[in-house]
């Protein structure tokens, strides 16, 4: 007896199902549904959700790097206020300076993770398969990028929000101390958002020109490292105005002297903070521009 | 036959090279064959119609959907690539359910789409190793569950059974044949051997040189390059003769006789000469063309003109 598939058919032991192959007749999402699931996916390779132990090794290194000092400061402050002591004496690092420590573990952490989000699909060709479903190549970047973006920035917010709620419930009047210090929400929240733009635009633009993750990696720290070294020379190397405006190639101060001018507190860089912001995003837009250019050309 | 896809003075070019030289022809329901040499334009039309490749002339349109917005159309259109396209980490199930969403699937149809894909292409016990540890027959599959799981109108396959072993491609093409048939999905079958497009197509599109050379049903094409072999152990001029006499012409090569474009009544008119001529029949059989053959034939439009 000849069935279709799905169709239920009587027997004498009762009713045996066909699961066979079977179309489907139910909803289907347009081109928002594609961007969210390649985001997604994107943030879950960043994490190395759903991977071996060797894929959770950076993030996780990395990351816990990034959270580190918050994690002793509320250890340490913690463990003396248990015991009676006076925590007022202790002082962890600011909102600013919290940055300043975070940014060679974000550096590492985008150089060595970004490149698994873009290199391997483009290795294996895997690429072919988005492009041959309702995404274009602007799409795919484009969710690759906010997903990393999205990880890049919850590492750097989370511990300036861990560091706020302590201080805020250890206090000895919370409520007076939120309505003191609430400004330095929005300002870490701004200062790590740029930062992590920065450094998420940077990493998959080293990225998008290479399939093998150890050039991108090796790539991305030494721009940031020999802008930086550049530009210090450049600045004890000349005196004026050419030593002032060789700070814009390092790659370090300029975000930092951003996220300072955030903060509102005094920067490093010899120039006026709005230099830094307009070169800052300069930079970034053009670095980007090259990603999503590189991928339109991939994309044809 | 309601036309799928169709190609309108489709032209690409490599710089000097001419991949398509405004090519046109429809592509209607069922499983259809793409057949040419290596360098004849095969995989060039394919990623024209998927839109991996801009036209330098002409058009490839996808008639299937309503709507104008070519992005969108992909939403039914699968297609397995010639060469490795799978990621190593991932599990199959995994892969195929991610494909799926990327395809417009809710995340829970998606995740029962890419069982039942692998289920269908035999590989429901596997699902969730990594993919990195299939073997190539295993990959294939995979590479086709992934253009079937989000229940595309038509599937584009290029070269499917590249890289198997004889067993391999016979499941493959199978599978291929069983899809298109038992399921109703449309199929674009490319492959430069001849035999695949025999064993699993109702149509094909011969390509040579980026041009058309012919199109048709599987079938009559058969019967255009089906040769009949005579041989006989005396008495082949006599049946030369006969043969030339009832308004055949063949060739003779020492005591075998080629004819060229034998339909079924020439049987009837090559027993009644074997025996008329008293020729000792050794074998009568059919033979048919080899690839290189049927291109050095003359093409559909020289034929018309």
């Amino acid at each position: 007896m000849t069935q279709s598939p799905g169709e239920a058919v009587a027997a004498d032991a009762g009713e045996v199902f066909d699961l066979g192959y079977q179309g489907y007749e139910g909803e289907r999402h347009g081109r928002w549904q594609a961007r969210r699931a390649i985001w997604r996916d994107g943030v879950r390779t960043t994490l190395g959700l759903g991977r071996g132990i060797a894929k959770k090794v950076a993030p996780v290194v990395f990351i816990g790097l990034m959270w580190l000092p918050a994690v002793i400061v509320i250890v340490i402050t913690g463990f003396v206020s248990t015991f009676g002591g006076d925590t007022t004496d202790i002082e962890g690092p600011t909102f600013a300076e919290y940055y300043d420590w975070a940014f060679i573990f974000a550096l590492l952490f985008s150089a060595v993770v970004a490149p698994e989000l873009l290199c391997p699909d483009r290795a294996q060709d895997v690429l072919t398969l988005y492009l041959v479903r309702p995404v274009t190549s602007t799409d795919y970047v484009a969710a690759r990028w906010l997903a990393f973006l999205t990880v890049m920035a919850f590492a750097l917010w989370f511990p300036e929000l861990l560091i706020f709620g302590w201080n805020a419930l250890s206090a000895r009047d919370p409520v007076d101390w939120l309505s003191d210090n609430w400004d330095e929400v929005p300002r870490f929240l701004a200062a790590g958002g740029l930062l992590a733009i920065f450094f998420t635009t940077l990493a998959l633009t080293a990225s998008a020109f290479t399939t093998r993750r150890p050039y991108a990696a090796i790539a991305t720290i030494a721009i940031v490292a020999i802008s930086a070294a550049v530009g210090s020379i450049g600045a004890d190397a000349f005196s004026g105005n050419v030593g002032e405006w060789s700070t814009l190639i390092n790659l370090i101060l300029v975000p930092l002297s951003v996220s300072d001018w955030i903060f509102d507190v005094q920067g490093e860089g010899p120039l006026a903070d709005r230099v830094y912001i307009i070169w800052l995003t300069a930079l970034i837009s053009g670095v980007g521009a090259l990603l999503w250019s590189r991928y339109r050309s991939l994309g044809r | 036959m309601t036309a799928l896809l169709s190609a309108r003075n489709l032209s690409k070019h490599y710089g000097s090279v001419h991949a398509l030289d405004g090519v046109s022809f429809d592509i209607e329901e069922g499983i259809t064959g793409l057949l040419g040499a290596n360098g004849a334009g095969k995989s060039t039309t394919l990623k024209l119609f998927l839109g991996l490749l801009q036209p330098d002339s002409g058009s490839a349109d996808f008639l299937a959907v309503d709507g104008d917005d070519p992005v969108m159309a992909r939403q039914r259109i699968g297609y397995m690539p010639e060469h490795d396209c799978l990621p190593d980490s991932p599990p199959a199930a995994e892969f195929l359910t991610h494909m799926a969403e990327v395809s417009g699937l809710p995340r829970v149809a998606a995740r029962v789409r890419a069982t039942d894909a692998l289920r269908h292409v035999g590989l429901f016990e596997e699902r969730y190793r990594p993919i990195g540890t299939y073997s190539t027959g295993m990959k294939q599959r995979v590479k086709l569950a992934q253009a079937l799981v989000h229940d595309p109108v038509v599937i584009l396959l290029d070269e499917p059974t590249a890289g198997l072993d004889p067993m391999g491609r016979q499941e493959m093409l199978d599978l291929i044949r069983s899809t298109g048939r038992d399921f109703g999905i449309s199929m674009v079958l490319s492959s430069h051997l001849m035999g695949d497009v025999e064993r699993t197509c109702e149509r094909v599109i011969v390509l040579d040189g980026g041009t058309v050379m012919r199109t048709g049903p599987v079938t009559g094409f058969l019967e255009e390059t089906e040769t009949l072999v005579i041989e006989v152990s005396e008495g082949e001029q006599a049946l030369v003769d006969a043969l030339a006499a009832r308004g055949l012409t063949t060739t003779l090569v020492g005591r075998s006789l080629t004819l060229e474009g034998a339909s079924g009544d020439d049987y009837d008119t090559v027993r009644n000469a074997v025996v008329d001529s008293g020729a000792l029949l050794y074998r009568l059989a059919p033979e048919r063309h080899s690839l290189t053959e049927i291109f050095e034939r003359p093409r559909d439009d020289e034929g018309d003109a």
